[in-house]
């Protein structure tokens, strides 16, 4: 019995249960006024029926793939597998894959010997958690469905249910925060024990790759993140937003403040479908179309070094993409200023121009510049655009023909590919996603403390 | 000049003050129109250059060729085309070199090379759709290799591109629909590939990210904004899905590899984690629609509810939580979009493979359209620009009527109080 089968047999006990229950509510209610709904009274007991058994089961099935792994491991087949750690896992997941049908034969002959013992335990320790879920389940019906009656509070049970699930999804955001932050935390924590934290913080020498052969030049490898953190800065924060700002905020302004409301309702549209194309048509179009262009603007220039993967073709493409973020935060702060001040700087004359640079701009600075930091923030950890458009070459350079790297970049560079596990090159990409996303951590912690105290300022 | 002259109307001062700030405004207000002008001119730049080079990637460039199959060294059981087996028995039966020679004899030695891996393919399932080809001399359509497929869009090799004007002076080429790009998955051959395999991988992704960041968010949405106590708890809660709707996706993207594949051995490149990664990336852009549209259902609603003997939970149930559903909705539509057009994560969790059938199921190897084309854009050969274009369309066209629905229902569902 696989443990599929003590989920569907859960799940009939519930409905069978709740069925009893709701059949039994129904006949009392023709005699007596009940306290809640017969659906309630049903609900409650599919709920006792289902909720227990599927905890312990959910529970039981990773239990049960160690305990299964450990009594493979100590039977007699297993005395012929090898003693590296690695061929033994790749070994074991072909049996289990032969076990459960999903494949014909390993290309290691000795699962096919394990693959019967693997069954054989499986089956039975499956038998087993289902049985006791099962078992569960049925307790779990028979106490709840004692407890329906006249006077029974079918209704607040179940709204107490409820309301767990309620803080129980609300708290999966914290749970995801925290998942993010240990899972990088332990891998760069491997990291940092290869490659030292002030190597990593304050080098500036980045190759990651180390050798095969001990003998190989450059075998050592180099983990010095500055250049890409230039990199990032250089194409993220500064040429992205050359183009996005200015045309974002004038964008927003003159959407808000001049055009007639029939071009608003038709622009605001295209500028969301601007930022609703995936990043990777973004990425698609720098490479295709904008890098050739920006290379030769770059050589009829004079700059022998223009590459075809400069940081300003993707900087360009960057900020296009950027412009509709800006121009909405900037749209919402702008729309937050009160009329009465707009009224007041017009009242003395000032024009309309005037009115938006002295009065309105200064006081949606705050959300304003909240929604450009956000905007850096979303700029420094897009991915595809950079990857596609930027190089590879870890250069320091202010040049914006030459070609620069960014952190992403390399996180997907290093994560793709051949992985062998353990390696400092595949767990550098760990310690580089943790530091974007402290980064990217304190700039949103600080736009959004300033979007939300500004606009309380004004309500 | 001092203040009293400045505020002068006589001596032509405060006029010349006056035009120069009108002057200034109307720059102002150009600047303003310049901006959004260039803003749409990039719109209309990315997607006219998108439509212009992907259009052409779903037709193919067909040559005509006569086989004569019955005199052909060709051993083929047109009894066997009829069978379950008849894929095998056409890949095996060595149709390779059969098109050589009819190539070669119709237009020369140049056309040796004249068709390709994709050609092949298409010969087969001409052949198991019609057995009867086989006794008889028959002319067929059918596509050219890549190489010659790039030299008849005018962009190929000097050869390829002279072969190709001898066979349009005799008739021999034309352009037609390339339907096998909506039905096939990926292969190496750019002539082969289709989007088929991707699209039903993004399919089975969005539906797992659908399932799971749906209810989660909906239901997070309710308890913040209508039982949540005021609390240190709550503001945790708050700031980390305010923050997890700016984390870069790649970071998501390193939670699914290191969570997901290293710690619960979940199956690599699977729909499966992929929708996992993706409904934790879209949750929180739910959750705060959801707040947004339940916070906008006026108080008054609730009052009564109340006042008539509902239940808290009655209250939101049945009365707050559908007003509040079209607002929900657009958002959550706005986030399966945004979800739909995501890569970078999906690099991570390995569904970067080169997978040739499509997926079956949620857990078994697949890829998805924006990874697909990713993929393509890094391939060498001329053609895949054609076709990782014209899969950009596709892409676009999905995204456009996700926006478009979320668009409509607001306008047609909004309520404003």
């Amino acid at each position: 019995m696989s443990l599929s089968i003590a989920l569907a047999a859960i799940l009939v006990i519930a409905a069978a249960a709740g069925w009893a229950a709701f059949s039994r509510a129904r006949s009392l209610r023709s005699k007596d006024r009940l306290h809640s709904l017969p659906v309630y009274h049903a609900a409650f007991v599919a709920l006792w029926a289902a909720v227990p058994a599927l905890f312990l089961l959910a529970l039981w099935a990773p239990v049960q793939n160690q305990l299964v792994e450990s009594v493979v491991l100590s039977s007699p087949q297993a005395g012929a597998l090898p003693d590296s750690a690695m061929q033994r896992d790749v070994i074991l997941q072909e049996a289990r894959e032969i076990a459960s049908g999903q494949r014909e034969a390993g290309f290691n002959p000795e699962s096919a010997d394990l693959a019967p013992v693997y069954a054989a335990t499986s089956a039975r320790y499956s038998m087993a958690g289902g049985m006791a879920a099962i078992l569960v389940a049925l307790l779990g019906a028979f106490w709840s469905l004692r407890r329906v009656g006249v006077e029974f509070r079918a209704r607040n049970a179940v709204e107490r249910w409820l309301m767990a699930v309620l803080l129980g999804a609300s708290l999966i955001a914290i749970l995801t925060t925290l998942g993010i932050l240990l899972s990088l935390l332990f891998e760069s924590l491997r990291f940092f024990s290869m490659v030292s934290p002030a190597e990593f913080l304050f080098g500036t020498q980045w190759s990651p790759q180390t050798a095969i052969r001990a003998d190989q030049a450059g075998s050592s490898g180099a983990f010095g993140s500055i250049p890409l953190f230039w990199g990032t800065i250089f194409i993220g924060a500064i040429i992205a937003m050359i183009v996005a700002i200015p045309l974002g905020l004038m964008s927003a302004i003159f959407l808000t403040q001049y055009a007639p409301s029939a071009m608003r309702a038709w622009m605001k549209p295209m500028l969301e479908i601007l930022a609703g194309v995936p990043t990777v048509v973004y990425g698609y179009f720098a490479a295709l179309t904008v890098a050739p262009l920006v290379r030769d603007l770059g050589l009829s220039l004079g700059i022998a070094s223009a590459s075809s993967e400069s940081a300003l073709a993707a900087g360009l493409v960057m900020g296009i993409m950027i412009i509709p973020f800006v121009s909405s935060m900037s749209d919402d702060s702008i729309a937050a200023v009160p009329q009465a001040m707009r009224d007041g700087s017009l009242a003395l004359g000032a024009t309309k121009s005037e009115t938006i640079r002295k009065v309105v701009l200064p006081a949606a600075l705050p959300g304003v510049v909240g929604g450009i930091l956000l905007a850096v923030s979303r700029a420094i950890g897009e991915t595809m655009i950079v990857v596609m458009a930027a190089g590879l070459a870890a250069n320091m350079t202010l040049n914006p023909f030459a070609s620069v790297t960014t952190v992403t970049t390399q996180i997907v560079q290093l994560l793709t590919g051949d992985q062998e596990f353990e390696s400092a090159k595949t767990l550098a990409a760990f310690a580089l996603g943790l530091v974007l996303f402290l980064i990217t951590l304190v700039l949103n912690l600080i736009a959004l403390t300033v979007v939300r105290r500004y606009r309380e300022a004004y309500e | 000049m001092n203040r009293a002259a400045a505020s002068r109307w006589t001596d032509g001062s405060m006029e010349s003050r006056v035009r120069k700030r009108y002057a200034a405004e109307r720059r102002f207000r150009l600047a303003g129109l310049i901006a959004v002008a260039l803003s749409v001119a990039f719109l209309a730049f990315l997607l006219v250059t998108m439509a212009w080079k992907g259009l052409g990637g779903f037709t193919q460039v067909e040559a005509r060729v006569a086989i004569d199959f019955p005199r052909s060294d060709l051993i083929l059981d047109p009894a066997a085309l009829r069978g379950p087996q008849a894929q095998e028995t056409v890949a095996s039966a060595g149709l390779e070199g059969v098109l050589e020679q009819s190539a070669t004899a119709a237009y020369g030695p140049a056309a040796e090379d004249l068709f390709g891996a994709g050609s092949v393919e298409a010969l087969g399932d001409q052949l198991i759709a019609d057995p009867a080809l086989l006794n008889s001399r028959a002319e067929i359509w059918l596509p050219v290799s890549s190489r010659v497929e790039v030299a008849a869009k005018g962009e190929g090799s000097p050869e390829a591109e002279r072969l190709v004007a001898a066979m349009q002076a005799r008739g021999g080429v034309r352009r037609a629909i390339d339907w096998g790009f909506l039905k096939n998955a990926d292969a190496t051959d750019p002539t082969a590939v289709g989007i088929w395999g991707a699209l039903k991988g993004s399919f089975l992704t969005i539906l797992v990210t659908m399932a799971l960041a749906f209810p989660i968010g909906v239901l997070a949405a309710i308890y913040l904004e209508e039982f949540a106590p005021r609390n240190r708890w709550t503001d945790a809660i708050e700031v980390s899905i305010n923050n997890l709707a700016a984390v870069p996706s790649i970071i998501f993207g390193l939670l699914g590899l290191a969570v997901f594949l290293n710690f619960m051995h979940l199956p690599r490149s699977a729909p499966l984690v992929g929708g996992l990664t993706l409904a934790l990336m879209t949750m929180p852009v739910i959750v705060i629609a959801g707040r947004n549209a339940i916070k906008s259902v006026p108080p008054s609603i609730r009052d009564a509810a109340l006042g008539v003997g509902a239940s808290k939970m009655q209250v939101v149930f049945h009365h707050v939580l559908p007003l509040a559903l079209p607002g929900i909705l657009t958002g959550t539509i706005i986030g399966m979009a945004r979800a739909l057009g995501e890569t970078a994560p999906l690099l991570m969790i390995g569904m970067r493979a080169f997978i040739a059938n499509p997926p079956e199921g949620i857990t078994q190897p697949a890829t998805v359209l924006p990874v697909q084309i990713f993929l393509w854009s890094d391939e060498v050969d001329r053609a895949f620009v054609e076709k990782t274009s014209a899969a950009i369309i596709v892409l676009l066209v999905f995204m456009l009527l996700m926006n478009g629905l979320a668009i409509y229902l607001r306008n047609r569902f909004e309520q404003r109080w």
